[in-house]
């Protein structure tokens, strides 16, 4: 288990314990966290778990090819700490990790 | 002793208070008779879909597989193999390129409800839901028209099994070869006289310059038609069944049509029918006490997860205000479903256009006569009846 900081639409911050190997995507939907739609459940087809990671940028493995076509369709403005949350998984190693969720997915 | 058969046909009408055991009870399950472990709890399910590594399709996805389908198609392969087979066909389903499909599936919903508007009573699967998800189909895959009943019952049968022999009987196979031989003539024809459709692209499309290998274009061209025309017409007929056994919710998106894409959420949580696949694994794995060996099977029971408590806080209660999100409807992690939104947009349109023509019905029959299948639950007959 390790912990993640979901920051809502709203400014509200969430705290998650995710256990490793689930994505920050399944770690929002299954906790309620407002802000993700996740239409295509994981499947990188929707562009509906976009993030901004704000924390342990650095640890993260670059988004694949599938990942950043995706990130050309999300609705919000794209950055450039934006990911899609259902490709990443959590580990250790991002224990802590600070995540905001933009104000529309769709 | 506790027994789960996904043969039976108790288990095909009612596999909930088996589920109820099978989490509370035996959350890491061997199955005899399906030769295969059963995984029920949301979070054990979930945590085998993040890990294709050894949770593998590539042996083969539906609980009974039909020949020849591992490793050639979208959910009978593992990436990378899987992604880039997905990348070729993902672009058409992408919800901002279904929009254009929005007023022809209208237009076929409002032709479907005319013929039964004004029968006392139907068979909503027969006369209606089948004759809609077949042209929506041929409208999205770009299939000519002429064949659409035939490829729609076949498409029924080729996911059923024999509760018998635990196996797909004669006929089972008899129309998954016929869907293969109609597959290659839209190939042929496709190739031959190339349209802006999906099976044009598909059928021509090369994967890092390898042309894709012909049994992999004819049988995900197949498992495409059967996927889009079984998994959306079963799923239909789940809601509308849902929407005679709940009253208030019914009378509720009749007068408030926006609220149709809640229910349908509710309704791929609280029994969906694409309710259990499975995977095999690639090495060995200790869950609750047990250690399933690599090469086992492992049933994931969808149906099952959605109806955990450990996650929907009272599971067994149909509430359409839930937005359950995180459901197990579509699957999830890679293989999630290709057509989820297609089917959302498709089943909002049909139902808008049904509850306009038809806000009020009761089910006739008490005791439906239930799919025989160990992959899909959905009635075979819904007759419908209005006041
Ligand atoms: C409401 C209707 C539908 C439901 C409930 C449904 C359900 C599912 C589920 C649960 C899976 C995951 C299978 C697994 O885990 O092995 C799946 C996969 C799939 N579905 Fe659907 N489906 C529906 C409609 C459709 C439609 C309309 C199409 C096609 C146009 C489609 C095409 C597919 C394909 C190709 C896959 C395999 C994807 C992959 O492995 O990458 N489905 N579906
Ligand atoms: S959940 Fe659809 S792209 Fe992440």
């Amino acid at each position: 288990m390790s912990k993640v900081t979901f920051i809502e639409p709203a400014g509200n911050a969430v705290d998650v314990d995710v256990a490793d190997g689930w994505s920050l995507m399944q770690a929002a939907t299954s906790n309620g966290v407002d802000g993700m739609e996740a239409e295509c459940s994981g499947s990188c087809a929707c562009a509906t778990c976009h993030c901004y990671v704000e924390s342990h940028e650095e640890l993260l493995p670059a988004p694949a090819e599938n990942e950043l076509a995706m990130l050309d369709n999300v609705a919000a403005e794209r950055r450039s700490n934006s990911r899609l949350a259902c490709q990443i998984k959590m580990s250790d190693a991002l224990d802590g990790i600070v995540v905001r969720l933009p104000a529309t997915q769709v | 002793m506790f027994s789960f058969d996904p043969y039976s046909p108790a288990v095909d009408a009612d596999p909930f208070p088996f589920y109820k055991t099978l989490r509370d009870e035996h959350p890491c399950f061997w199955s005899p008779e399906a030769e295969m472990w059963v995984l029920s709890r949301y979070t054990d399910i979930v945590t085998a879909l993040n890990d294709w590594q050894t949770y593998s399709s590539a042996s083969g996805n539906l609980m009974t597989e039909l020949p020849n389908r591992a490793g050639s198609t979208l959910g009978t392969s593992d990436p990378p193999r899987h992604d880039r087979l997905r990348a070729l066909v993902q672009h058409a389903f992408l919800r901002r390129n279904l929009e254009a499909l929005a007023e022809p599936m209208r237009a076929i919903a409002r032709e479907a409800v005319a013929e039964i508007k004004d029968a006392k009573e139907f068979d909503f699967i027969g006369d209606f839901s089948s004759k809609f998800t077949v042209r929506v189909l041929f409208a999205a895959l770009g299939l000519p028209l002429g064949d659409e009943q035939t490829v729609r019952d076949k498409a029924v049968l080729m996911v059923q099994s024999d509760p018998k022999t635990r196996a797909k009987g004669p006929e089972h196979i008899d129309a998954y070869n016929w869907m293969r031989e109609y597959a290659a003539g839209v190939i042929a024809e496709r190739r031959k006289n190339p349209q802006n459709d999906l099976i044009s692209h598909f059928s021509m499309a090369e994967i890092d310059g390898d042309k894709l290998d012909e049994m992999e274009v004819l049988l995900t061209t197949t498992t495409l038609i059967m996927a889009g025309i079984e998994s959306l017409g079963g799923f239909m007929s789940m809601f509308a069944l849902n929407m005679a056994d709940f009253p208030e919710a019914r009378r509720q998106l009749a007068a408030n049509p926006e609220l149709i894409a809640d229910a349908v959420e509710e309704s791929l949580r609280f029994n969906t029918s694409a309710q259990r696949f499975r995977r095999r694994l690639q090495k060995d794995v200790t869950l609750h006490g047990q250690t399933m060996k690599a090469g086992d099977f492992v049933c994931l029971a969808y149906g099952s997860g959605n109806r955990d408590e450990r996650q929907f806080a009272n599971p067994d209660v149909y509430d359409i205000t839930r937005k359950p999100k995180g459901h197990l409807g579509f699957g999830g992690g890679v293989h999630a479903c290709l057509g989820s939104a297609i089917a959302r947009i498709a089943i909002k349109i049909a139902f808008e256009e049904f509850f306009k023509a038809i806000p009020e019905f009761r089910r006739v029959e008490a005791d439906l006569p239930w799919m025989p299948s160990s992959t899909f639950r959905s009635p075979l007959r819904l007759v419908l009846a209005r006041p």
